[in-house]
């Protein structure tokens, strides 16, 4: 049963809706739980640098071993060493946030200029451009990773800097394809036509109208992956290493202890890289569809 | 025209077709109010301008509305040699209209339900006796199969004839009707290596391959060059005497119309505002008409106009919007035919269709109280 | 006696081989040019039709004209200069004078913009004004094309036909064009949102004494509105005059049966009079590239008639624009009434 009501307010010429209104309740959501992540993110990145932490993450504290939750002063308690989780959990967001930051910037300011030089001028240099996205495109990111840690040292900025050039391709392809897209519609030409600069068309109409969604989804996407990337090698011990804290090898750390049903030290930093990739998921997602108002008016 | 007595194919009565706009919380008013007729071999044009309704209401009788709640109302009777009914029997139960003021205010309505007793009231009658053509060809046919399977899967589904050779015969034959060049290599042909006129003319052969009594014919010509168009409405009308079919044919080309039909119902803000016999309606001279139609007509360019070079005249304002409807005449705004007498009623209710002389209605408040 | 504003001379345009969608007629060696040397000139104050079926070259002309691709040979002088071959920077001020008004509605207003920024951007490509200014000359733009100023803060989706397409109007006179290109201005418009269309631009050439190139294949729109035209086939212009010669005194056969075809769509009792037998001129209705000589041959009643004389088809000997009095000019081996 559908129910359609005429609203008795007076309609106008254009839609003035307000913005919780406008939107699909679940975008607002996913956009708020986003942020909100985002938010801790940055705050506790700020709180880690100044060190205005509860405890010392790496302060060993024999009398907490293994202490649980809401325990006195360790609120989320302590692991095997009695260092404080929530501490360490706060620190850990150091290994990743910088780098991944420096890995989402090469890919986009990379990938963005590439993609408007092949898409907007096309021709060779659109040719010379595919030939080397392929090339990187070709090359699998983890073994790649492997071998610049086996060369050099296990830097984490030496691997996001390998994460960036390979996020490289998949941007560039597909502004260019948005471009291309663009091309037929003639708002391009009709923006050459009317005198506009070169540069305004690329920056205002093209980038800024119609990639702003593209863009957003692979920062936002593309830091997720850096977080993943982060946790899963320092996991394997090949990222930070002990005792600095990363949440990968606390995960790691704290497996030995899982099994004899000491769940929280492993599951912890568990639980928090879940929620935040997917904040981070959700973030562009939402945001996405907001800006590309893909559920319909 | 029709006897009296004789049945008409098609007999639409007060058909209302709502769609709603969530951005803007209200009914887009789309189809509200039309009445019309299509007789035995008969050709019935229906004129109006975009936002007009002629479309949906065309669509509406197919049921082949996509977004909600769309029919609400009215009826659609439909008699043929072997069939008699009503396509939207039973829709009462399905839906409630809350009015207020003569405005309808708010509709509940079962779409999944109706949806599968509309289709049950439609079997056997859709593709089959009833066949739709629409205005962009290329839009409209399968770009990925060739034409003549197309036209061969349509006779098989929709015809006696089940044998693919058979079939395939009759599809070369259709297409032989449709007075396309070299029909046995057009069987072969996609869409995408024939023009815009070739793509229409094979649309047409596909609706009539099952030897439907009514076609419904949605903008066949809008988009296509002159010279084209008039070769399509040359086609149309040979089709019209050879298979005696009955035709509802929908266009914003009045000359197009003028051509083709024996009836016209001239439609504005989705609701029929003049029908009756072609050469009344369409007269530009006559007296009797609907303020919008005498405009209609006197805004296409004429040879004296041109001669003189002067400027044509319009009707004020814009289309209507079927959103902000007004809550008397849908024309009150535009209509330059308003005497003080009538104002008040023009401004305040809308009126009925009324019929001035028989077998021509026209819906205006100057002829009818 | 005005000034020419444009004069188009010998100018062509090729595209690559496969630039036509009838692989299946279109023989292995041809390289139809969607544009061939044409030239015309259009005065300040004119009007100049352009006619045609769609595929004939009316629309690359147009595009040509105003530089968004290169011409393959041939020159534009426009107001006096010659922009052939000028770099986009140097096109870029000229740009100013000459502009387009699209034939897709909804293509060439970025749908992401509100009308009011659409409209700012324009004002602002060449001149910086302040923002009071640029808000009170999008007024007095609206107000010269009839739109409500209540518009503004609409998108072009919440926009009807009719409004996009003045919408569009607006910006090409935001930046100050003195000649402007109209491609099917009436296309895709009710009827008497057409007629206020025709309206207003005749208006806005009185007013502000704006030069048009009106293509269009709406012929009764392009005969009241131009003083002369030209028909185009295939990409050549085949004939080309003043319009009342044009209409009513057509010497090419094409130009015939394209307004017939006009009178026969509208009246009942010219169908049956038609001079011509319509189904030998429309053996084959829709394009066949030919392979020589006179392009309109295997289309041409009077080639059938005359017995199809070897002129037609040889490929040598190509019918030129002649001058047959008065600026009237025909390319055909046998016009109409010789």
């Amino acid at each position: 049963m559908k129910n359609y009501i005429q609203t008795t307010a007076e309609i106008s010429d254009f839609s003035q809706l307000p913005f919780w209104q406008k939107y699909a309740w679940v975008d607002l959501l996913y956009v708020g739980y986003g942020l909100l992540i985002v938010a801790l993110v940055l705050v506790s990145y700020v709180l880690g640098i100044f060190d205005w932490l509860p405890h010392d993450p790496q302060q060993i504290n024999m009398d907490m071993l293994l202490a649980p939750p809401f325990s006195e002063g360790y609120w989320l308690g302590a692991d095997f060493m009695g260092r404080d989780i929530q501490s360490r959990l706060i620190m850990g967001i150091q290994a990743y946030f910088l780098p991944g930051l420096l890995a989402i910037s090469i890919s986009l300011v990379v990938g963005v200029v590439l993609g408007i030089m092949s898409g907007y001028y096309g021709g060779r240099v659109e040719t010379v451009i595919t030939y080397f996205t392929n090339l990187v495109d070709s090359f699998p990111r983890l073994v790649l990773i492997l071998l610049v840690v086996a060369a050099f040292k296990p830097d984490i900025y030496y691997i996001m800097m390998v994460m960036g050039i390979t996020g490289i391709p998949a941007v560039a392809t597909s502004i260019a394809n948005k471009i291309r897209f663009l091309a037929q519609k003639n708002f391009i030409e009709a923006a050459i036509a009317l005198g506009l600069r070169t540069r305004v068309i690329i920056f205002k109409h093209i980038l800024w109208y119609n990639c702003r969604g593209l863009l957003i989804i692979k920062a936002t996407l593309g830091m997720g992956e850096a977080i993943l990337l982060e946790t899963s090698l320092s996991y394997l011990g090949f990222g930070v290493q002990e005792p600095i804290s990363s949440w990968g090898n606390m995960v790691q750390s704290g497996a030995n202890y899982f099994l004899q049903g000491n769940f929280w030290p492993s599951t912890a930093p568990a639980l928090a890289i879940l929620f935040t990739i997917l904040g981070f998921n959700l973030l562009g997602d939402g945001l996405n569809n907001i800006l590309e108002n893909r559920r319909g008016k | 025209m029709t006897a009296p007595l004789v049945r008409p194919l098609l007999k639409i009565d007060n058909l209302q077709t709502y769609f709603y706009s969530r951005s803007k919380q209200s009914f887009v008013r789309a189809v509200d109010g039309v009445s019309l007729e299509v007789g035995q071999r008969e050709t019935v044009g229906v004129v109006g301008e975009s936002g007009s309704g002629k479309s949906i209401s065309a669509l509406s009788v197919m049921g082949l509305l996509a977004a909600g709640p769309g029919v609400i109302g009215g009826s659609i009777q439909y008699n043929s040699a072997g069939v008699s009914k009503n396509l939207l029997e039973g829709l009462e139960n399905f839906v409630e209209i809350i009015e207020e003021n003569g405005r309808v205010m708010a509709v509940r309505k079962d779409e999944a339900g109706w949806q599968k007793h509309s289709e049950d009231l439609m079997r056997n009658l859709r593709g089959r006796e009833i066949t739709m053509i629409f205005q962009n060809p290329r839009a409209s046919l399968n770009p990925y199969i060739t034409v003549g399977e197309q036209i061969t899967e349509a006779v098989r589904m929709h015809t006696a004839i089940k044998s693919p050779k058979e079939a395939r015969e009759r599809a070369i034959y259709w297409l032989e009707q449709v007075k396309i060049d070299s029909p046995r290599l057009r069987f072969n042909s996609y869409t995408s290596a024939m023009s815009g006129g070739m793509c229409q003319r094979a649309m047409i052969a596909m609706a009539l391959s099952s030897e439907p009594s009514l076609l419904i014919a949605d903008e066949p010509t809008t988009g296509l060059d002159a010279t084209i168009q008039s070769k399509l409405v040359d086609l149309l009308e040979e089709l019209k005497i050879e298979t005696g079919i009955s035709t509802l044919l929908i266009s914003h080309d009045i000359s197009v119309i003028s051509r083709l039909s024996d009836r016209v119902a001239v439609m504005y803000g989705g609701a029929v505002v003049e029908y009756g016999p072609a050469r009344w309606v369409l007269d530009m001279g006559a007296t009797i008409k609907h303020p919008y139609t005498t405009a209609l007509l006197a805004s296409v360019p004429s040879e004296q106009k041109i001669r003189d070079k002067a400027n044509l005249q319009t009707i004020e304002g814009d289309v209507l919007d079927t959103i902000n409807v007004p809550a008397g005449c849908r024309f009150y705004a535009r209509c330059n035919q308003i005497t003080p007498e009538i104002k008040e009623k023009c401004a305040s209710y809308h009126p009925e269709l009324k019929e001035v002389a028989p077998g021509h209605q026209i819906r205006c408040w100057r002829f009818g109280n | 006696m005005p000034k020419t504003i444009l004069e188009v001379k010998q100018l062509s345009k090729h595209f690559g081989r496969h630039h036509s969608i009838f692989h299946l007629h279109s023989r292995r060696s041809d390289i139809i040019p969607a544009v061939d040397n044409v030239s015309f000139y259009l005065r300040e104050n004119e009007t100049m039709g352009l006619v045609g079926e769609s595929g004939c070259g009316k629309t690359t002309v147009a595009r040509t004209i105003l530089r968004l691709t290169k011409p393959t040979a041939g020159k534009i002088i426009f107001d006096g200069r010659d922009i052939t071959h000028l770099s986009d920077q140097d096109l870029r001020p000229i740009r100013k004078d000459m502009q387009l008004i699209f034939q897709d509605l909804d293509a060439c207003l970025n749908p992401k913009m509100r009308v009011q920024d659409i409209l700012n951007e324009a004002i602002s490509v060449y001149e910086r004004l302040s923002e009071a200014e640029v808000s009170k000359k999008s007024r007095v733009l609206l107000d010269q094309v009839n739109l409500k100023s209540s518009k503004l803060s609409s998108f072009p989706s919440e926009l009807s036909g009719g409004e996009k397409r003045r919408v569009g109007i607006a910006r090409v006179l935001a930046v100050g064009a003195k000649m402007i290109i109209a491609d099917e201005p009436t296309s895709a418009l009710d009827v008497s949102i057409q007629a206020q269309m025709v309206n207003l631009l005749r208006d806005l050439q009185k007013e502000l004494g704006l030069s048009y190139l009106f293509i269009s294949h709406d012929l009764q729109v392009v005969q009241l509105m131009s003083h002369k035209v030209a028909v185009m086939y295939l990409g050549r212009i085949v004939e080309m005059g003043l319009t009342e010669k044009i209409v009513g005194a057509a010497r090419h056969p094409y130009t015939y049966i394209l307004w017939s075809s006009l009178v026969e769509k509208h009246s009942h009792e010219a169908t049956q009079t038609g001079k011509f037998d319509r189904r030998a001129a429309w053996g084959v209705f829709d394009f066949e590239r030919p392979t020589s000589g006179c392009r309109f041959a295997p289309r041409c009643p009077v080639f059938e008639r005359h017995g199809r004389p070897a002129e037609c088809t040889d490929p040598a000997n190509e019918p030129q624009l002649r001058d047959i009095g008065e600026g009237h000019q025909v390319a055909c081996h046998f016009p109409l009434g010789s």
